[in-house]
């Protein structure tokens, strides 16, 4: 109440209205605005990682990755569609619907796999030799994101 | 000449009358909230990284979620047309695709000379030296046929660890 009475006195007192000093802020802005223009980046890029088994130290890796690998998950990409094979699973192939891959069922699938096998991280995807990159790339990202980082790729 | 002097000394001093007066403010609320915006967004896309690697522009890379970020290589680039290694083009893809073999003997020549250079380096500094990494920069429409023979050429020169570029989304 005191306050609207005051703010009352004090706007009957002064015909106008009282304004914030924005300059400061303003000088801010103009400072700050070019400075993030400058170091802004838009396109970002990152990388996946893909290693082949090394020649020059067969001896390192085989002892490096034996102990890991213990169930073999292999994942085939054709023209018509995922096919996912993992020991003792029996999943069913995964056919293109409306021209599109079926990734939902290579999710729900990977996940089956992850609940089977909880250590299991590696997988080996075996695309056809039309299968275009980014496809490949796709499939990549959707194996590391339901836990398999380990990916390979067979030719 | 005394008769305009007396007429300008009251026109100067309605002047100065109008600026004590009325001191004009501009309306400055709209710039501020677009500022602000402008600044949030900025901060978003704000990185102290730098880049590191840049993208030729006839070559769109595919999108992926992987964060990891690119190390300094050599860099293949694989375009609809050609293949370059730093820049340098290397061979026609219409050269290659009818050729029997799987290794791609052009960059092969190539690598295995990158190899020798960074070995080389290896050998009188502790910094640089061949590592097996390089980047490759695959355009989002090439077949696998061609990039496995690129991993393949890679792989038969030593370059076993390989980092393929992609655009990153959120």
């Amino acid at each position: 109440m005191n306050l609207k009475q005051s703010m009352g006195s004090r706007l009957k007192g002064h015909a106008e209205e009282t304004e914030l000093n924005l300059t400061a802020v303003m000088n801010i802005f103009l400072i700050l605005i070019p400075f993030m223009l400058l170091t802004a980046v838009f396109v970002r890029i990152a990388v996946m990682e893909l290693s082949l088994p090394s020649l020059d130290k067969p001896g390192q890796t085989a002892t490096a990755e034996k102990p890991k690998s213990t169930v073999l998950n292999i994942l085939k990409i054709s023209e018509t569609g995922f096919e996912l094979n993992s020991p003792d699973l029996n999943l069913k192939k995964l056919d293109k619907t409306d021209n599109d891959f079926n990734w939902q069922g290579l999710t729900t699938q990977l996940n089956q796999i992850k609940e089977k096998y909880p250590d299991s991280e590696d997988i080996l995807i075996s695309p056809e030799d039309a299968i275009l990159y980014h496809i490949i790339i796709q499939v990549m990202d959707r194996c590391r994101e339901s836990g398999f980082p380990n990916i390979s790729i067979s030719g | 000449m005394k008769i305009e002097e007396h007429e300008t000394i009251p026109l100067l001093a309605t002047g100065t009358k109008r600026t004590k007066r009325g001191t004009f403010n501009l309306k400055l609320t709209s710039m501020i909230d677009m500022f602000t915006i402008l600044l949030v967004f900025l901060l978003k896309s704000y990185s102290a990284e730098g880049q590191i690697m840049t993208v030729t522009k006839d070559l769109k890379l595919p999108e992926s979620t992987s964060q990891m970020q690119p190390k300094v290589t050599s860099v293949i680039a694989i375009t609809q047309e050609w293949i370059l290694v730093d820049g340098r083009p290397i061979e026609k893809l219409e050269n290659i695709m009818n050729d029997e073999l799987l290794v791609i003997n052009p960059l092969k020549d190539e690598l295995t000379k990158l190899r020798t250079i960074s070995e080389g380096i290896g050998s009188i500094s502790d910094q640089g030296g061949f590592t097996g990494n390089i980047t490759i920069q695959g355009d989002r429409d090439l077949t696998f046929e061609l990039v496995k023979r690129i991993m393949l050429t890679c792989g038969s020169v030593g370059y076993n660890n390989m980092l393929l570029a992609v655009n990153q989304i959120e």
